[in-house]
């Protein structure tokens, strides 16, 4: 290293650890519920479109369920762990975004103005997961949460918002991994992972 | 040796394509099976979802059981809100034709009084008509009328006896099904006679049906041929689908 770079970031390891669970346990998420679309796609039903056999986990439609309602621990439970690390540690208070970044966006300084979206993007993904949970827990159980699950309106209404779920947070991974090489290079990808 | 080697190859690529079709990937996907092959990456994790279920499945049960409200009744609907198209039709052995005037319900098992019941007897009990949404497995839902007598009535008369933890529901086409009593006695788990304000038709299980808005789908048996109370579970017969690898529980 030369003495000019700056030093290479640094991340917690619990946040590492917690970085990689997630994106695992939603990969999983995803290619079993991709698994589960197929018995009755979403739109279209019985005549719908269906996807390719590649990216689905579980194999039939028992074997998705299986694996969907297992990796669902891991997933929520992380994300409340993470919730709960972050609030004791009180990193909430600087590692979202907030009005500073929206005032960055504005601003001219290039720099900064990468940090801002890069901020934006990784605080919106959080109630993206956070919907993608409840409104699964909507068609899992919709008797024992009638309540939560007539806020949606009507079934389809519920399948589209956790079928939603899936192509926001792949849009995400994409913006994701463009905004941290931008901001902070490959240096800060590694720093995430290693 | 020539022979008996191409023999015994013909044998387990037949016995491959039974364990296919029992392990469900036939008679739930139907066509859609074998166009394309599952992606290296998952292959092996499909062959674990058997051990998936068994690590995952009593965790989820007991949560389950926990949130379930056995007094509590689900949301019932406006008969405005009925959507007649919604209800589709899923049948693993075709449809058995049931003479109703001939036909009677047998009630037995761990019950002080065994009963045989005709659709005259039936007709004759508290007739309980509910607006609920019937939720399939696959994803779909559609929300109906079932009108029919109360299982708590019909228990009511048979009288379970103290051990009695779980129903058996036998049909007509073979189909079986167990529930946990508290569900099989929840208020709105009905013997449907009726759906959508008419007879049952045959594809949708007459003359008697399970119907029930705290279930999924594959729990609500059609052709209801025999209730047997029983105080232990059968291990490897739990339940058509459940023995092929869904869910024993299902609660909604």
């Amino acid at each position: 290293m030369s003495p000019k770079s700056a030093p290479a970031p640094k991340q917690a390891i619990f946040i590492k650890g917690f970085h990689f669970i997630n994106l695992i346990a939603l990969i999983f998420m995803t290619a079993s519920g991709l698994q589960i679309y197929n018995a009755n796609p979403v739109f279209g039903g019985r005549a719908g479109w269906r996807f390719p056999k590649e990216l689905l986990l579980g194999g039939w439609l028992g074997g998705g369920r299986n694996w969907h309602f297992a990796s669902m621990w891991v997933f929520s439970m992380t994300l409340l762990i993470y919730g709960i690390y972050i609030f004791i540690t009180r990193r909430w208070k600087h590692r979202f975004a907030s009005e500073k970044d929206i005032q960055a966006l504005l601003a001219k300084n290039p720099k900064r103005k990468n940090y801002a979206w890069h901020r934006l993007a990784y605080t919106a993904i959080i109630p993206i997961l956070l919907i993608a949970i409840v409104s699964g827990l909507c068609m899992y159980k919709p008797v024992q949460f009638a309540w939560i699950s007539g806020l949606f309106g009507n079934w389809q209404n519920l399948r589209v918002a956790h079928f939603l779920t899936i192509p926001i947070v792949i849009i995400f991974a994409i913006a994701h991994i463009f905004l941290s090489f931008r901001v902070g290079g490959l240096k800060m990808i590694r720093s995430m992972f290693i | 040796m020539q022979f008996d080697k191409h023999l015994s190859h013909r044998f387990s690529r037949r016995q491959l394509m039974q364990y296919a079709s029992l392990s469900g990937l036939g008679l739930a996907l139907g066509s859609c099976s074998s166009e394309s092959k599952s992606s290296p990456l998952f292959k092996p994790l499909n062959q674990q979802a058997g051990n998936v279920r068994a690590l995952f499945e009593p965790l989820n049960q007991s949560i389950e059981e926990l949130i379930f409200q056995a007094k509590n009744p689900a949301p019932e609907y406006p008969i405005s809100a009925i959507e007649p198209d919604a209800l589709l039709v899923n049948s693993f052995n075709g449809n058995p034709i049931i003479d109703p005037n001939s036909f009677k319900l047998i009630i037995d098992g761990a019950v002080a009084n065994p009963m045989q019941l005709s659709m005259k007897d039936i007709q004759l009990l508290p007739l309980t008509s509910m607006v609920i949404r019937h939720v399939c497995v696959e994803g779909w839902a559609a929300i109906m009328q079932w009108g029919g007598v109360r299982l708590y009535d019909l228990a009511k008369l048979v009288q379970p006896k103290a051990g009695a933890r779980y129903v058996y529901f036998e049909s007509a086409d073979n189909y079986y099904e167990s529930w946990d009593i508290a569900s099989a006695l929840h208020p709105q788990t009905l013997l449907a006679y009726q759906k959508n304000g008419q007879d049952i038709p045959i594809e949708n299980g007459a003359p008697l049906r399970l119907a029930s808005p705290i279930k999924l789908g594959y729990k609500l048996s059609k052709w209801v041929i025999r209730v047997n109370f029983t105080k232990e579970l059968v291990p490897q017969r739990r339940g058509y689908w459940e023995d092929e690898g869904y869910e024993w529980f299902a609660g909604l």
